[in-house]
């Protein structure tokens, strides 16, 4: 596989838990006003109230891949790993293993999917667009370097030093 | 340069298509055992159930080996390595050159010794041909012996098939090695009330019938079947390693470079014995995404690299029907001999279940059923970063709000985990 040169990347200090993305997602890939049916997920954690929008990151090694019972996990040439839904089983190994639970369940079918950037379609991520709050960006190119990669953990890191 | 792989199964391809992604030249030769191309076993059951055809089954066809050079051979079944002189030698006598040998001819189903097990009507759901005879099967009643993974899985792809299932488990609770007992017992009921029969700590003694199978008897009760499935559990083969010498346990025995103890023979997949990511312990994880992780450290090492395993890890799920369960790492039970201060986290919120062991205030092992399967990635994360749970504990809510949304996993986990139990275990 080529190295890949964009990704979607997520800054969640700015997602307001608005939606917009989710309805703009289901209305692409399946034609249909349903945030049920959006390849992303929003995860509210109440305590603090915190919206986090959870995308597939299509990890180098993704570990979804090898545990697919039915290799239906398939990486995409635009680098996005997809799931073939002429032999997912909805057995969500992909989910459980998954570092941040990403795959969203498609309530109908029983069967996983995750975002492919939009690939088809030449306006590109459709997400992207309809968030308001810019919390959704495709990161190109040197913007996936290993020192913005640095800056950005860095800010986690000021805020929850290791000790010792 | 030669590389000759024994097995065609997952590990074998694996090792064969980095081997040709990096390597244009090098010669690669797998000896299958079986007469057809890759499939993946993990896919048996849904084949079984009819949820897919036989076609999806498979990962490469015939064509696929030619385009990327690879030389396979079927209906080989290799039985003696002579090292010294660097051949392979099949049953039938057909011997092969190579350079590097990797083994990865997997494991094989335990048969137990009972009485009976050799009748007609009496199935396993390891392989694709025992399968293929087991979905053309004509019955409506089944006895599954074995509630590991492939127990279960068959068990429902043969009540989606409309036959009567029962389950027999020898040990205390289904899924043994994968679940404690308060999670398993769960399992069970949700089983049950599928109309799948599980019986616990019952040992079969005798598969009666006269040519074919007409029922099972245990130490408990006798039950009229037509079809008995054999899901006894996977036994690494370590016959044709002990030709060369090379050094075994309850697995070929390798270093972190995934070598054997005999040069330029490697092992990866199922057949070996190796350690625990996490724990360093000698483990048999016979799971595809250790067999995958094994096999490319083999093929980096053969063509020249350094590379070093990270060590195997527990993951699986068991879904069957609207039930879906995970588990990873250890269970509270594998904990009970281990030195230091565990302590188990215990959820219940309607149907869903979440079960977190911690030992010295990490992460060791978990399982959950239904909503909070979702976290169990995030855990295992914490698992391997060897995340001190108890500081999740005191910080995870005092978080400054400008910067919680870039820590969400440890917010996240330190809702999960909860608050320190009362008293601890010693």
């Amino acid at each position: 596989m080529a190295i890949r040169r964009e990704q979607l990347v997520v800054d969640p200090q700015k997602c307001t838990g608005c939606q917009q993305c989710l309805i703009a997602c289901s209305m692409q890939h399946q034609g249909n006003i349903n945030p049920k049916l959006a390849m992303l997920k929003i995860l509210r954690l109440e305590s603090q109230e915190l919206d986090i929008p959870v995308i597939c990151m299509a990890c180098d090694n993704a570990p979804c891949i090898k545990v697919c019972p039915m290799n239906a996990r398939v990486r995409q040439e635009n680098g996005t790993v997809i799931t073939n839904t002429d032999v997912c089983i909805g057995c969500r190994a992909c989910v459980y293993i998954c570092p941040v639970g990403s795959p969203a369940v498609n309530p109908y079918t029983g069967q996983t999917m995750t975002c492919d950037m939009c690939k088809d379609d030449n306006a590109g991520p459709w997400c992207v667009t309809a968030c308001r709050e810019g919390a959704l960006n495709v990161s190109k190119y040197d913007m996936l370097t290993r020192e913005v990669v640095r800056e950005r953990a860095g800010r986690s890191r000021a805020i929850y030093p290791n000790i010792g | 340069m030669k590389v000759v792989i024994v097995g065609n199964g997952i590990a074998g391809n694996r090792v064969a298509t980095e081997l040709r992604e990096r390597d244009k030249e090098i010669g690669i030769c797998i000896l299958s055992a079986e007469a057809v191309p890759e499939y993946d076993p993990c896919s048996l059951p849904y084949f079984l159930a009819g949820n897919i055809g036989k076609k999806d089954v498979f990962k490469k066809t015939v064509e696929d080996y030619q385009r990327l050079d690879i030389d396979i051979v079927f209906n080989s079944n290799v039985v003696a390595i002579d090292p010294e002189a660097k051949r392979v030698k099949t049953d039938e006598g057909v011997e092969s050159g190579y350079d590097k040998l990797v083994l990865a001819h997997g494991g094989a189903l335990f048969i137990p010794p009972i009485e009976g097990i050799r009748s007609a009507g009496v199935f396993s759901c390891k392989q694709l041909l025992e399968t293929e005879k087991l979905e053309a099967h004509n019955g409506s009643k089944a006895v599954v012996i074995g509630s590991g993974a492939i127990g279960i899985e068959a068990a429902e792809a043969l009540k989606k098939k409309g036959y009567a299932v029962h389950i027999i488990e020898l040990l205390g609770w289904v899924l043994p090695v994968l679940f404690d007992e308060p999670t398993a017992r769960i399992l069970e009921a949700a089983l049950e009330e599928n109309g799948i029969h599980v019986h616990t700590g019952e040992k079969v003694l005798q598969i009666k019938g006269e040519g074919t199978v007409t029922s099972v008897v245990t130490d408990k009760r006798e039950i009229e079947c037509d079809t008995v499935v054999v899901a006894t559990g996977v036994v690494p083969g370590t016959a044709l390693a002990k030709t060369a010498l090379i050094e075994t346990g309850r697995g070929i025995k390798v270093n972190r470079k995934m070598e054997t103890s005999v040069s330029d023979i490697y092992a990866c997949g199922d057949c070996v014995e190796t350690f625990d990511s996490c724990t360093e312990e000698t483990v048999m994880f016979q799971l595809k995404h250790n067999a995958i992780e094994q096999a490319q450290i083999v093929a980096r090492n053969i063509l020249g690299d350094n590379a070093r395993y990270l060590g195997a890890y527990a993951f699986a799920r068991v879904h069957f029907f609207d039930t879906h369960a995970s588990t990873f790492g250890k269970t509270m039970r594998a904990t009970e001999c281990m030195l230091g201060k565990s302590e188990l986290i215990e959820k219940q919120d309607g149907d869903d279940y979440l079960r977190v062991v911690l030992l010295d205030g990490k992460v060791l092992g978990g399982q959950a059923v239904g909503r909070y399967a979702d976290a169990i990635g995030l855990l295992i994360g914490a698992m391997w970063r060897k995340e001190d749970m108890g500081r999740v504990r005191d910080k995870w809510n005092k978080i400054p709000q400008s910067g919680a949304a870039c820590l969400w996993p440890l917010i996240r986990l330190g809702q999960l985990i909860g608050p320190a139990a009362q008293g601890s275990h010693p």
